[in-house]
């Protein structure tokens, strides 16, 4: 159906040059036999179908490219490197877990029926080290190729060895010893410093670098693939006017020389394309909001809850290591508040002012604290989720958390009051209660925590469904659409050369 | 600071997206500078911390220390070469207002990241986490521990506070001393006037590693100090490049050597791992 240049000419119906004079320029420019071809009405008629043909053809393909384009950014995101970026977080959380349980087990010494008890205790111990050797398989196909990641994934690997060794030894010290709930026994003690030092310095930092460069991944990603579609974008907008301009071009010279006002296919083909080019652009625009939204809404946001979390886990855990070791209890505070602050921040310097703080910001969200005279507001993990919920439930949710965190705080508080009043039955009979894995502060904030992180997931699948949603009916739509355009030519032309046979 | 000119395609998409006006083209097809496309650097450094941004001689441009050897390892990972790298002096005073105004690209200075001054710059690293300790003089014996502080003095340099930390933080009554810098504290100490000075250990150690013997750490450290590479606010693309250059900076043991080199003389105890990032954005 597609005619190709080469059609042969028909001197014996050819009309007369468009522009008188063209007879002499002929020679002149060495290309009289092309020039001549050109010359009959036919063959001009030719050429015109074969642009506008041509550029109907092209405005399919950069729009298929395109919204093959759009696809593959919505799959990465949605099901390669997005999830897997989440499945990086669990890394960090299930290693400050196995760290918080071996230091509650030595806090409780002999009596195993503290909080939830010893063996539950050692259950979770083992059911985190589960989860990080998962996460780190995980890890360690998602690094697979990126040199620096990669390294970091084999050295925590091979660092969780070390680190189990030296718990397990802290664990038998303490046992052989049978140390009294809160006297950790001085050989269990060293072998745990050793332990928690190597998770603190070698193998928490390497876990949580994986996952923010997982997180930098998925940002690369999309931002190439958003400005890969942008691009596609404005070439689909560019080769919808040329066929356009195609299109006009030949309805002006079958009106020319035919005399007829309208081609109706033609006009038809014009509607047809004006249409085909805005619903793609369309489609594209929206759905490349779709996917930003559940990036930025769904994935980031549920990411750096996910890391707020894991930092969480490691900060009630220094409740354990502040009343077990008493030489750096004042080091263990000080980290403690700074972790806090990581979670939460507010500009105080102290345990006490935080406490404060933290109550204010629970009482009176939805409204926050600061934002003037020098003071940064709510900052941190969850003070800067707490600026604007824009997602349903969002609100809610997280006043139930900021409520959680602050009972946290506020055992915290009756924690270290006891250990200021000499009681240290009743510190340690609070921190387990925290740590409790049933009905304990800590996993009343966990689930509080999960019910707002699930808010943001949904949005995240919500937007990669309904991203999807915006391309899918393109899969049809484009190359009927395209081969309607090329039927309405064929029916627009017909007629008229039809007539030189 | 000098870009390399390989973005004509951008360019003309841009053009062209401003034309169709298309909203939000200039930020995906990459119209915003980042630091990872220059190539060359003016990076700020503190000139009165030896060990870690000293300049040799007042006046002379010339910088040296562990900052200034961390600095020169970022640029060159980021594509430029050592003499494209300017270093320039900054107080901790005008650190953020340096980077915001654009004179300088880079701060390498003792930065620690903070909460609130991620709301005005963006971090990659900690490169270093410090923790703040107390140096006091060798023979004072009876100094074991933070808490053996009370009632002393203790010298901090001006705006600080490390010594609020003490007294507020860990609730222990010192008497706070404010020196004009932290060497006027060092001398004060070294002449007796003060009992002990207070800031980060590294800081120490470079001071400690200039009169080795002299002084000792009380080897309390109660905070962590972690030292950011402070960069133009929202350049997430540089903020990750940055942090990619740090862990190798660690993993083939450049971290180490120096380290080594500038505080190995003295007793502390650093850390040779890479530090837990804070994130890009």
């Amino acid at each position: 159906m597609i005619p190709s240049s080469s059609t042969p000419p028909e001197p014996t119906r050819s009309t007369a040059p468009a522009v008188p004079g063209r007879t002499g320029s002929r020679a002149r420019d060495g290309r009289p036999r092309l020039r001549h071809r050109l010359a009959t009405t036919p063959a001009r008629v030719w050429l015109l179908t074969v642009v506008s043909c041509a550029a109907v053809i092209g405005l399919f393909a950069s729009a298929a490219h395109t919204l093959d384009q759009a696809r593959s950014g919505l799959d990465v995101l949605g099901r390669g490197a997005g999830p897997q970026a989440m499945a990086t977080t669990e890394l960090y959380l299930s290693l400050a877990d196995m760290d918080a349980r071996i230091a509650d087990v030595l806090l409780m010494g002999t009596d195993h029926d503290l909080g939830s008890g010893r063996e539950d205790a050692l259950g979770q111990y083992e059911a985190s080290r589960e989860r990080a050797n998962e996460a780190l398989l995980q890890a360690a196909s998602l690094t697979e190729g990126e040199g620096v990641q990669q390294r970091n994934v084999e050295e925590v690997l091979d660092g969780l060895g070390a680190y189990e060794r030296l718990a397990t030894e802290a664990l038998l010290r303490n046992d052989e010893a049978g140390a009294a709930p809160g006297e950790v026994d001085a050989g269990a003690l060293e072998a745990y410093r050793g332990a928690t030092r190597m998770m603190h310095t070698e193998l928490l930092p390497k876990a949580f670098n994986v996952g923010l460069d997982s997180s930098a991944i998925v940002r690369a990603n999309h931002e190439e693939g958003q400005a890969a579609v942008t691009l596609g974008l404005l070439w689909v907008g560019g080769v919808g006017a040329a066929v356009l301009l195609s299109l006009f071009g030949l309805q002006v010279y079958l009106r020319l020389r035919f005399r007829r006002r309208f081609n109706l296919p033609l006009i038809g083909a014009s509607a047809v394309t004006v249409v085909l080019t805005a619903g793609v652009v369309l489609a594209l625009v929206s759905s490349s909001g779709h996917q930003s939204a559940a990036k930025d809404e769904g994935l980031d946001a549920a990411m750096s809850l996910a890391r707020g979390g894991a930092i969480a886990t490691d900060m009630q855990a220094d409740q354990s290591r502040y009343l077990l070791d008493p030489d750096q209890a004042d080091n263990y505070q000080q980290v403690y508040l700074e972790r806090s602050q990581q979670v939460l921040f507010r500009p105080v310097s102290n345990l006490a002012d935080y406490y404060t703080a933290i109550d204010e910001v629970a009482a009176s969200y939805p409204e926050l604290p600061g934002g003037g005279d020098g003071d940064p507001g709510t900052l941190g993990y969850l003070g800067e989720r707490a600026h604007e919920a824009l997602l349903p439930g969002q609100e809610e949710r997280l006043a139930q958390v900021l409520e959680a965190y602050n009972e946290l705080q506020t055992q915290d508080r009756r924690l270290r009051e006891a250990v200021r009043d000499g009681d240290t039955g009743e510190a340690i009979d609070v921190r387990m209660n925290v740590a409790h894995s049933g009905d304990g502060t800590f996993a009343a904030y966990e689930e509080a925590l999960g019910g707002l992180t699930e808010v943001h997931r949904e949005a995240f699948d919500e937007g990669i469904r309904r991203g999807d949603a915006a391309l899918s009916a393109w899969t049809w739509l484009l190359p009927a659409g395209a081969l309607l355009l090329l039927l309405l030519v064929a029916l627009g032309v017909r007629p008229r050369l039809a007539e030189y046979r | 600071m000098r870009f390399r000119h390989r973005r004509v395609a951008a360019a003309a998409a841009l053009a062209a997206a401003a034309v169709f006006g298309l909203p939000a083209c200039s930020a995906v097809l990459g119209g915003e500078e980042s630091l990872v496309d220059a190539d060359s650097l003016t990076v700020g450094v503190k000139s009165d911390q030896p060990g870690l941004g000293l300049e040799t001689e007042a006046g002379s441009g010339e910088f040296e220390g562990f900052d200034v050897d961390v600095a020169l390892y970022i640029a060159e990972r980021l594509g430029v070469a050592p003499e494209n790298v300017d270093f320039v002096a900054v107080t901790s005073a005008e650190r953020e207002e340096k980077l915001i105004s654009g004179e300088v690209d880079m701060v390498v200075a003792t930065y620690s990241i903070t909460p609130a001054r991620r709301t005005q710059v963006t971090f990659g690293g900690p490169y270093y986490v410090a923790k703040q300790d107390v140096l006091v003089r060798a023979d004072a014996t009876g100094i074991q521990g933070v808490r053996d502080l009370e009632g002393l003095s203790v010298c901090q340099g001006a705006g600080s506070n490390s010594a609020a930390r003490i007294t507020e933080g860990l609730g222990i009554p010192v008497e706070e001393v404010e020196g004009e810098t932290y060497s006027d504290c060092i001398e004060r100490l070294s002449s007796g006037r003060v009992d002990a000075v207070s800031t980060d250990n590294l800081i120490l150690a470079g001071f400690l590693a200039q009169s080795p013997g002299a002084f000792r750490f009380v080897n309390n450290p109660f905070t962590d100090e972690k030292y950011g590479v402070g960069l133009p606010y929202g350049d997430i693309e540089a903020c990750e490049a940055v942090n990619n250059a740090i862990s190798r900076m660690y993993q083939e043991g450049d971290a180490t050597e120096m380290l080594d080199r500038w505080f190995g003389e003295t007793d502390l105890e650093m850390v040779y791992s890479v530090p837990q990032f804070e994130g890009c954005d």
